[in-house]
Formats: structure tokens, sequence, C-alpha cells
């Protein structure tokens, strides 16, 4: 019941309440525009909200992250370009109704799925936070240390192509954040004799590194290969309007979609592309014309769409009450609020509730913002972003990651770092390597390395403590079969796709 | 051949891991290794490498499509460098002068061939920044060591 005052609290702050606004238009925009996401502009503005109180920092970035993943649906229905690889599977049907001359009410059904979907996630998420974080205050660091591997393991693993450079992205990541003083023994670690690497690498450095800068290489690539214009779809004069006979049958789907969503949510590392896809094969399994699915069904819109948006809220659940983010955009988070002082975790519930509730009252009424600016303005949305000259926009951008690189603690050395980081991701996403497992595990690296060294001076048995401890074994037998599970699955396509071959 | 070389450069990666590592001095009585995270992160990846060369060798020839050969990319080179000499000029000449150096040099990268737009970026893109962040922000700007054209125009 939190959330009522919360609610109330933020209702009544018009500044607050212009952030939020902000940060909704700002998230389409960005989420509609192909090639940038809502993890990059996060990435880039961090270093603005350290000027800001830690609750406008959040939910600014936070709402952020939520209209970004529906912005992903303008660009994947209006361009046949996903703005994210969360509305991939939008496209599949939100194109041709597009090309049909439907495009508006795709987007309307687009709209109201999300809004739909990322309520259901966060009255979840507030149901059941607490719940967690409960459970979390009993954990020892064997538990903790067990949860920790079994979030490296299902984020090495289950994202991405390859589950060996998924895993080794992971550990590479770790390796990264062991740099500087052992923060236990005070140790130097592959300082490698350098003053400025006894610091450690900084989280905002390299996160604008990878996501922004490394887009930016990325981008300079693409243009090679494409003209780099986005055509708008010639399609005749748009219907527009939308009736509520023509949603009546999406609304099952995106109530699916929605649970599908907030299910996938909890669990670190799945993320919205994984739940959106989900949701669009078990819609079209259960769907009373699947004929219709892929040739421009309402149906196939809804069910990705509310799947992908109900994520947002649950991936706070392991965040939050663990400290473990289950995406690019909860990592993120985790640095806003270590930046201002905030420890997160289970007695995050007991020291600062009130600015966890409001923070979700927050992400309630974004949701309710980009749902208004979606449902009236999507397509104005659209014509903007066929305006903005990409050519201009990246080197805009280019200049933008190294001011807000330094910016983040005034130090030349950052702005090195960030400029690695940036060739280093482009390298690993032209090589498929999973950059958000190297970034989460980053993130997580010191957390788990503290359990683990924890463990073992509660131990008497070595590493056997993790065996002998049932939830720890459970979390650890959970990684070991996230592994199975996903090379059953990779098999299981290899044979597929063999068998088209041989059949063609 | 592209799955060999990736395999060779996480080998080699966590050689030097494993390395560092072990330049880690020995635990204190009643206390951990300080190396032991970085050692065992080591060891598996160089595990992974292991399986990845291990796995490119036993399949031998590669998938048809696999080793798609890509251009070089000459220009995500260029560009990188360009981000190189940036932060270095920043460091010995300030921001304004690098960032209204770097600004046109970028725009041209990304095609843009207009000398009026180009020319007005020297100006608008040192200045909006220096604006934005050193100004609005109080961020304090970096110092260059060598010259530095803030402190000039400042007199």
């Amino acid at each position: 019941m939190e959330i009522f005052p919360a609610l109330l609290s933020v209702v009544t702050d018009p500044t607050l309440l212009a952030a939020i606004l902000l940060a909704a238009v700002v998230g389409m925009i960005v989420g509609a525009t192909p090639g940038l996401t809502a993890s990059a502009a996060i990435a880039m503005l961090l270093p603005i909200t350290f000027y800001m109180s830690p609750l406008f920092a959040l939910a600014f970035l936070y709402v952020i992250g939520k209209s970004g993943r529906y912005g992903g649906s303008i660009a994947a229905i209006l361009f046949n370009t996903p703005g994210t690889a969360a509305s991939a599977a939008t496209q599949i049907d939100g194109y041709p109704l597009a090309r049909a001359g439907k495009a508006g009410k795709a987007m309307k059904v687009a709209t109201i799925s999300s809004v739909i979907g990322d309520f259901m996630g966060d009255i979840l998420l507030v149901a059941g936070v607490g719940f967690i974080a409960a459970i979390a205050l009993k954990l020892g660091p064997p538990e903790t240390f067990a949860i920790y591997f079994a979030a490296f393991v299902v984020i090495g693993s289950v994202i991405g192509k390859s589950i060996v450079k998924g895993l080794a992205s992971a550990l590479l990541g770790v390796l990264v954040a062991m740099v500087g003083l052992d923060p236990i023994s005070s140790e130097e670690r592959y300082t490698f004799g350098s003053f400025e690497l006894s610091n450690g690498i900084g989280l905002v450095p390299l996160m604008i590194g990878v996501f922004v800068l490394g887009e930016v290489f990325s981008q300079m690539e693409e243009r090679r290969k494409s003209a780099g214009r986005i055509d708008d779809n010639q399609t005749a004069a748009d219907d527009d309007s939308l009736t509520w006979e023509e949603y009546k049958p999406c609304l099952p789907h995106a109530f699916r979609g929605g649970l599908i969503g907030a299910g996938i949510g909890v669990l670190p590392g799945l993320g919205s592309a994984i739940a959106a896809f989900i949701s669009y094969g078990e819609g079209k399994r259960r769907a009373t014309n699947p004929q219709q699915w892929g040739k421009g069904a309402l149906e196939g819109v809804a069910a990705p769409e509310a799947a992908n948006n109900a994520v947002s809220g649950p991936s706070m659940a392991p965040l939050l009450t663990l400290g473990i983010p289950g995406s690019t955009i909860g990592a993120i988070l985790l640095g806003v609020f270590l930046i201002h002082g905030i420890q997160v975790g289970p007695t995050l519930f007991l020291t600062d509730k009130e600015l966890v509730y409001r923070l979700f009252a927050c992400g309630m009424l974004g949701i309710a913002a980009y749902g208004v600016i979606g449902y009236f303005g999507a397509t104005q949305v659209a014509r903007l972003i066929l305006k903005i000259p990409t050519n201009v926009l990246y080197p805009i951008i280019f200049l933008t990651s190294f001011v807000a690189a330094y910016s983040a603690r005034a130090s030349m050395f950052d702005v090195t770092v960030m400029t690695v980081a940036g060739f280093v991701g482009w390298l690993m996403r032209r090589h498929d390597f999973n950059i958000a497992a190297f970034v989460i595990s980053f993130v997580l690296a010191k957390g788990a390395e503290e359990t683990f060294r924890q463990s073992l001076l509660m131990s008497d048995s070595g590493l056997l403590i993790f065996f002998e401890r049932p939830i720890a074994l459970a979390f650890l037998l959970i990684g070991c079969a996230a592994i199975a599970f996903r090379i059953r699955s990779i098999v299981k396509e290899r044979r597929i796709a063999d068998g088209e071959l041989g059949d063609a | 051949m592209r799955a060999y070389s990736e395999g060779l450069v996480l080998a080699v990666v966590a050689l030097v891991g494993l390395w560092g590592a072990w330049q880690v001095p020995a635990a204190s009585t009643g206390d951990t290794w300080a190396g032991i995270v970085p050692f065992s992160a080591s060891l598996a990846l160089l595990g992974l490498a292991s399986f990845m060369l291990g796995s490119t060798a036993f399949a031998g020839a590669s998938k048809p499509g696999e080793d798609e050969k890509q251009p070089f990319p000459g220009d995500v080179i260029g560009l990188f460098v360009i981000a190189l000499l940036y932060q270095q000029s920043i460091r010995w000449f300030g921001y304004v002068l690098p960032t209204a150096l770097a600004a046109p040099v970028v725009l041209f990268l990304f095609g843009i061939r207009s000398r009026v737009g180009l020319a007005v970026s020297v100006i608008l893109c040192p200045l909006i920044f220096h604006i934005l962040f050193f100004e609005l922000l109080g961020v304090f700007p970096p110092y260059g060591e060598v010259f530095d054209l803030l402190d000039w125009i400042k007199g």
C-alpha cells in the first residue's frame, strides 16, 4: 500500500512531473530512432544526473528506459527497422499493417498493449518486491554468491548466438572489474604500476564507451554498407482510427503477453527481446486466425508489445532486492544508485523504502505519459525522426560521449577508458560477443567476489560450503540447468535448420 | 579462420589475466587471497578459449558463409584514431581547440560536405558543449598542459 502515498507525493511535485514527461518524450524519440538505444541515451545522460537529486535522476532515466522500449515499436512498424531488439517481433506484423495503410491503427494497438503490459509488470513489481526483499534479507553470503553465479551463467549463456562467446564476454567483464585495489586487502590487481588504474575502471566511462561510442563506430560501419537513409513506407492514406471491436481480439494477447513478460523480467539477463518472441509464438499458437499472423494481424502487434514492456518493472526486482541488474538499463540504474551513495540490496527496503516506492510511482506515471503521447502523437514522432539527419546526429553523439565521460569525475583518464571501451565494444559487436553480458558482469563482479570470499572465510570446508547449503546448491543447479537447456535448444535449432536444408 | 583468431585473442587475454593474478601477493593469515577471483576467471576464460580453438580444429573447414569475408573497416579505424588523437589533444590543448578541430573532421567523415556547415561546426560545437557542461552544469573544464585557448580567450 506504500505505492498510494508515493503516487500522491509525485503527482503533487510539478518539477518531477515535468521530468517524467520530458523523459517519456526523449525515450520515445530515442527508441524510435534506428541505431539509437535507450541504453545509449541513458549512458550519455548519466553524468548530467549527478547534479540532480537521487529520485529525480533515477526517475528520469527509468522512464527513458520504459518509453524507449515502447518507442522501438514505432520504427518497427513504420520503417521496417526495429528501433530496439525487443521490437523485432512487432515488426513481423507491424510493417505489413503499415504497408496496407494501417500504420496508425498498428501504432495505436502497440501503444495500448505496451501500456497494459507495462502496468501489469509494475503492479506485479510493487506487489512482489517487498516479499522478495524480505526473503533476500535472510540469505547469507553463500546463497547470495550462488545467485550471482546463476546470474552470470544465465546472462552469459542465454542471450546471444553463442554460449561460449556469451560466457567469455561475462568473464571479460569480471576481469575488467578486478582492475584496481582489492577492496578487502588493498592489494593492487592488474594495475601494471599505473596510479590511475589503481582507482579501477569507472562504470560511467565504460558504459558510455561501450553503448555510445561503440554504437557510433557501428553506425560508421553501417553507413558504408547501406545508403543510410530510412525510407518511409509508401502507403495509401492511413486509416488511423482504432475501434473497440478491432482491439477486443487483441486484449487476451496483451494480457497473456503481459504475464509472459513479467515472468521473464524477474529472471536476470533474459530481457525483453526473448519475452516478445515467446509471447508472439504463444499468441500465434493460440490465435483463432494463425494464418493471418505474419501478414498483418493486429493481435501479432499486441502480443509482443505487451510482453516486451512488461519486462521493465519486474526486471527491477532482482536489482533492488539483490543488487543484481537484469538488464543493461538496470546496470546503469545501479550505477546511479551507487553514485548517489545508496546501497542497493535487501536493506534498501529498510533504509530508503520511500525512495523506492516513489520511483515505482514515477514509473507508473511515465507509462501513462508515453501512453498518451504515443496514442495521439506517435505519427508526429515518426515524422520528426525522419527529419533527423543521421550524418549530423552521430558526430554530435561522438563529441557528447567525450564530454559526458569527462564530466563524470572530471578525469581525462576516464575519457581514455571511454575511448578504448568504445573500440572494444564495437569489436565485440562485430564478432558477435555479448556486450550486455560484459557490462552486467562488470557491475556484478565486485559483489560476487565479496560474497565468494566471505563464504570461504565462513567455511571450514572450502568450496563445499556452496554444496552443503540447499538454497545455494539450488541456484548453482539453476545455472547449470540454464546452460544445459540452452545447449539443447541450439542443437534442436541446428537439427531443424539441417532438416530444412536437406528438404530443399 | 575467424573463430580461430577469436580463440587465440581470448587465450592471450586469459594468459595475461593469469599472469596478472599471479602477481598479487599471497594472503595474510585468516584472509583470502586477493587474486583468487581474477585467477579463477582467467582460468575459466582460458578453458573457453581452448574449447573454441579445439572445436575449430576439430570441425576443420568452416561452414559455408561462416567465414564470410568482411571488408576492412578503414572508416572505423580512422574514426578510432581521431578519437584517440582528440582525447590526447584535450590533455595538451584543453577542451575548446581540439573540439573545434574534431567537429568538422567527424562531420566530414559522416558525409557532411557543406563548407558552411563544417565552418559553423567549428564555432558552434565547442561553444554549445562548453556552455552546457562547463558553465551550466559547473564541471571544471580540462586544462591544456601545452596551450589552452579558453585561458587565452578569458585573458
